[in-house]
């Protein structure tokens, strides 16, 4: 006998004892373990996803560190007359459950790029700035700007309280039904050199 | 000797005397005066300008708005001056004196058009690239066949591949695509007065405005007054200005938005009639 041969037997030995009702617990304490057990796994995992979602753990690689992080904090997104700040996640990461699990996922391929060092010195960052930057402006236009209007909407907005420029650009941004992204690129860092042209003038 | 240059100065003085003459001919005190703004530019020619990625306000410009329907706003312009003066936009160095005001009067009579300037000129440039001349005042009047004069002012004529702007040739100056443009300039140095064009080059003699000027400066305010003939009563024509302070050339001027100047009819600015 092989440990191969093996395998199948112990596989199906475990489920068969899974599926057994326990003769030792009562059904109280396994629904009193399985309760508490459940929201200790849920809140640890959810702790651990919103420990993804800080400014800390994003920086805390020197790629976002250097480059992204350093452009974002001249920005009004950083530092404002009101205090409020958007960090990283506030735009890059959806709220709600559904979304935010399938950006996070997503996002997990950028582990890859960490240990291959795709981003890894100024010069790499450069080279990639304006393929990185157009995949997450393509994120935003398909899902209208979700997270800016997380904030932001043009329900809640008075054009007639804005400075002159802002207020013209939003009745038109209102009128031809835009989204954020298509205008504001570059709200929070640096445009990448050679952007091509919107298609949907 | 003496007698051949007392006639030549005598007519020289007259000649003057008649510029003069024909140049202050408006009362200016009676004339109302409005206050633009110039202001360094930097590296915004038109292709940037009308490009999407590079000004979102190009939306607007499609729509048919005016650079100071944008940006003029209480009494000034309203700029991002701090991208303006950022390397991107300005790679040599931008001046400190960003924008500063300028007053602007403008009168005709049946034969001419009068503008008088009035600034101070700053100081503190980061270029000073004309030697020869401290200060130069400009005026370019657009024609009918420049596209969308009445927005954008002077930029029809200012592109990235003209002199000045980064990696251009120097030899190439100020142009138009379509249209012409006429140029009128005072020069500090011998009060040079220019009457040229813009059209697929820019030329500083030639034009058909007749232009003559004179100026003053009292403490460290210059008032520049120009004449040219009256393009006729009925037009708005399209200007813009720009200031060449501090010894500074090509596109390291301050420039003012377009504007449409009225003769005789509504506009953004009319001229006063006398």
């Amino acid at each position: 006998m092989t440990d191969n041969d093996n395998r199948p037997g112990a596989l199906a030995g475990l489920w068969a004892t899974l599926r057994q009702p326990s003769s030792k617990y009562s059904l109280l304490t396994i629904v009193v373990i399985a309760f508490f057990g459940g929201i200790t796994f849920w809140g640890g995992f959810n702790t651990g996803m919103e420990a993804t979602n800080s400014l800390e753990f994003c920086i805390g690689c020197h790629e976002m560190r250097d480059n992204v992080y350093q452009e974002y904090r001249k920005t009004i997104h950083y530092t404002n007359r009101t205090g409020v700040r958007a960090i990283c996640s506030d735009c890059h990461v959806p709220k709600d459950w559904t979304h935010k699990m399938v950006r996070k996922i997503q996002a997990s391929g950028e582990v890859w790029g960490k240990i291959t060092g795709s981003i890894s010195t100024p010069e790499k960052f450069e080279a990639k700035r304006l393929e990185l930057a157009e995949h997450e402006w393509a994120r935003m236009k398909a899902n209208d700007s979700r997270e800016c209007r997380n904030c932001h909407s043009f329900e809640g907005m008075d054009v007639e309280k804005q400075k002159l420029r802002g207020s013209k650009m939003h009745k038109i941004g209102i009128a031809e039904k835009k989204t954020c992204i298509d205008c504001h690129k570059g709200i929070a860092h640096t445009k990448p050199k050679g952007m091509k042209e919107d298609d949907d003038e | 000797m003496s007698k051949s240059i007392v006639p030549v100065a005598v007519a020289g003085i007259l000649c003057a005397l008649g510029s003069l003459a024909a140049v202050a001919a408006p009362d200016w005190s009676k004339v109302p005066k409005r206050d633009l703004h110039v202001f360094h530019a930097g590296v915004t020619p038109i292709e940037w300008a009308t490009k999407k990625s590079d000004h979102s306000g190009s939306a607007g410009m499609r729509k048919g708005e005016t650079c100071a329907g944008c940006h003029e706003e209480k009494g000034a312009l309203n700029f991002n001056f701090k991208r303006l003066a950022d390397k991107e936009l300005e790679p040599k160095g931008a001046p400190k004196t960003m924008t500063f005001p300028l007053g602007f009067q403008a009168a005709y009579d049946k034969d001419n058009l009068y503008i008088r300037l009035s600034f101070k000129a700053p100081s503190g440039g980061a270029d000073k690239g004309d030697k020869d001349n401290e200060v130069k005042a400009t005026i370019l009047f657009a024609d009918a066949k420049v596209p969308q004069a009445a927005q954008y002012g002077c930029w029809q004529t200012c592109h990235t591949d003209a002199r000045s702007m980064p990696g251009a040739d120097d030899k190439k100056t100020k142009y138009t695509k379509e249209g012409a443009y006429e140029l009128v300039q005072w020069a500090s140095k011998g009060n040079k007065v220019s009457d040229g064009s813009v059209t697929t080059e820019r030329k500083m003699s030639g034009g058909g405005t007749g232009a003559k000027a004179e100026a003053s400066k009292s403490g460290d305010t210059y008032t520049v007054t120009f004449m040219r003939k009256n393009p006729g009563e009925g037009k708005a024509l399209p200007f813009g200005i720009a200031i060449h302070a501090d010894n500074s050339h090509g596109r390291f001027h301050h420039v003012s938005l377009g504007y449409t100047l009225g003769v005789g009819v509504n506009a953004d600015i009319s001229a006063a009639k006398f």
